[in-house]
């Protein structure tokens, strides 16, 4: 028997608030008997387990084989995250790369932390209401998934970038989409159906990442310049 | 059985009878908050004799986020993500105690199959947290090579939960009416295999460590909580069965599917920090023992019976409902008031924070050294303490 105890527990059968309950208990193992050789084979038990435990990290030391650690940011080109991977908020586009969103606020609503600002106008063309500016706050956004999960259009996912560290926080406060305009669907309707498809192409017009209209980005703070319509950052 | 009421001032004031022959005097010192051994800004005044603890006074209040304040101005669903954060290392039980609890207000029924995942992926987060814990628990000894194994072996379950979920910590997976994801077309290989890894890595954990003399040493009747007080205190989880008393949720009061697989409940006998070292490295190996039961027969299924968009409103009424996490009972009191979609108030009984009084109970008359064995021996998560 060990003196030191570990090892495997035992099993016994008890009661508690009337169920039976299997249960495993503890090992205690049996205190050292008096004496001046059992003095010695317990210093000879201690020796051995530091040993032991030296042993397995000797396995360690010279296994090469046992490497774990990653070597980023060396590693950059060859890291894969996964597909499911909550990285950075991107919204998605068709083929032609028109996007999928149409501005019906459910993701704004569902937010918890407010990080989802949505902005629409009208369309002159078809008179319906449509995307003029998502803005997505980073700094606040505790990648919870929820916007994704109930856009009605799939118009959201997750990008796989995970780098999002920038020296100004006002970086952090941006405008998603590229352009303003119809939705995918209706401009595939409107080219199907012959209903003024370009007219309607042409009231898209651009937005830039960190463009007007974006609180915080843009703005001059105490003592900070304003950023100015430009992205200043690229990724 | 109850504990005594002690206000502050009984604790700060000078003992009646130093045991001690020489001409001594009681001294505070303060403990953290910024202290490496209290796992987060934890901070404990301290009444010492010398080396010798008269007692243990935490402070509270660092960490503090208001969140079940902040759960009334959220619906349902919004509030599970919040949840993540009090006990992050057992955040999908967090979720679920909410899920559960919206579920048992509405009288929503769920399937099988998101009782299988839900109950997976609860006993793999349990071993990913005790793995943390066990690191810990070496590094706060003296020893840094557990604290590096312990974070190796938990990446492995933490890329199960990526693969799934998205996440590695805060997840906000378990939902009312069903999870967020279905299964990863990956997970059942990807699980197998890191339980398998994590099996063979037990067993290098009672070389490396519990079967150390210095471990031994160091907690072998150190701490004790004897069953009484720690009832009376409230503790919960691991560290009241380490004191004897076989007292676990999963048995007793079966979610999930806990009652359909067969595990054993690990107790200790004494109290002390051994068994309760013991105790949470035997849960390891049961709960890998429960994962691999229910593996192999997830049934089919929806995965998410409610609409994610649709408002939840609960009947008016308080509701309770409770489960046992990798650190003990987490219980949530949710009470409507029948009209809106949002809780009129939000409050969680936390393990960590019941736990945590046990840590005077078990200090006192020790010696300054044994309170770091303690404290770890607890397993506190402090953001659950303050919430
Ligand atoms: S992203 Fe989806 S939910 Fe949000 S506004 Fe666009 S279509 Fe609506
Ligand atoms: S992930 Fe959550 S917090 Fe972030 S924008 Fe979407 S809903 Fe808001």
């Amino acid at each position: 028997m060990n003196v030191f105890g570990s090892g495997p527990g035992i099993e016994r059968r008890v009661n508690v608030a009337n169920n039976d309950v299997d249960v495993i208990v503890a090992p205690r193992g049996s205190s050292r008997p008096p004496g001046i050789i059992s003095w010695f084979r317990s210093v000879a038990i201690a020796i051995r387990s530091l040993l032991t435990g030296m042993r397995v990290t000797a396995g360690y030391l010279f296994g090469r084989d046992k490497v774990v650690t990653q070597q980023y940011p060396e590693n950059r080109e060859t890291l894969e995250m996964n597909e499911r991977f909550r990285g950075r908020l991107k919204l998605t586009h068709d083929d032609n790369g028109y996007m999928n969103c149409n501005g019906c606020k459910f993701c704004e609503i569902a937010c918890p932390n407010q990080s989802i600002i949505i902005k629409d106008r009208r369309n002159p063309v078809n008179d319906k209401s449509e995307l003029d500016q998502f803005i997505w706050r980073l700094d606040t956004c505790t990648f919870c998934n929820a916007c994704i999960q109930v856009c009605p259009h799939d118009a959201l996912e997750w990008g796989q970038d995970f780098e999002g560290a920038v020296y100004d926080r006002r970086l952090l406060v941006y405008t998603l989409n590229s352009y303003a305009g119809p939705q995918a669907r209706l401009i595939e309707r409107a080219i199907k159906k012959d209903e003024q498809p370009e007219e309607l192409k042409a009231t898209i017009e651009p937005r830039s990442r960190y463009g007007t209209g974006v609180p915080l980005a843009g703005d001059e703070l105490p003592g900070v310049p304003a950023l100015g319509g430009e992205d200043k950052e690229s990724t | 059985m109850t504990a005594p009421i002690r206000t502050l001032d009984d604790r700060i004031r000078p003992s009646d009878t130093p045991d001690s022959p020489l001409d001594t005097q009681e001294y505070f010192i303060n403990m953290g908050p910024q202290h490496p051994a209290t796992h987060g800004v934890l901070r404990l005044m301290l009444k010492l004799d010398g080396e010798t603890i008269r007692e243990v006074i935490p402070v509270l209040g660092y960490i503090h986020r208001g969140i079940e304040k902040m759960g009334e101005a959220m619906t349902y669903r919004q509030f599970v993500h919040l949840t993540d954060r009090i006990d992050y290392l057992s955040a999908l039980v967090n979720n679920w105690v909410v899920a559960r609890g919206v579920e048992v207000a509405t009288g929503t029924e769920t399937n099988d199959r998101i009782e299988y995942i839900r109950t997976i992926f609860a006993e793999i987060e349990r071993i990913q947290s005790h793995m943390l814990w066990w690191g810990v628990l070496g590094m706060d000894l003296g020893a840094f090579t557990p604290f590096l194994y312990g974070f190796r072996d938990r990446e492995t379950l933490t890329d199960i939960f990526e693969e799934t979920i998205g996440c590695r910590l805060t997840m906000n997976y378990i939902q009312p009416g069903g999870v967020m994801h279905d299964l990863h077309p990956n997970f059942v290989k990807r699980t197998k295999a890191a339980l398998a890894y994590s099996k063979s890595k037990l067993h290098e954990y009672e070389e490396l460590l519990s079967g150390n003399v210095i471990l031994q040493e160091r907690t072998r009747d150190v701490g004790i909580l004897s069953a009484e007080d720690a009832v009376a205190l409230g503790v919960t989880g691991p560290p009241l069965r380490a004191s004897g008393v076989a007292y676990d949720l999963r048995k007793v009061e079966p979610y999930g599917v806990y009652d359909r697989v067969d595990f054993r409940t690990a107790v200790g006998s004494v109290g002390d920090c051994w068994d309760r070292y013991w105790v949470r490295v035997e849960e390891m190996r049961q709960s890998i023992h429960i994962v691999e039961q229910l593996i192999d027969n997830i049934p089919e299924g929806k995965t998410m019976l409610m609409k994610p968009a649709k408002k939840i409103v609960i009947p008016e009424g308080v509701y309770y409902n409770q489960m046992e996490t990798a650190r003990g009972i987490l219980g949530m009191v949710l009470v409507s008031d029948g009209t809106s979609d949002k809780p009129y108030r939000i409050h969680l009984r936390s393990p960590n924070f019941n736990n945590l009084w046990a840590l005077d109970a078990m200090s006192r008359g020790g010696r300054l050294g044994d309170l770091v064995a303690n404290v770890s021996s607890l397993d506190l998560v402090v953001p659950d303490i303050d919430r």
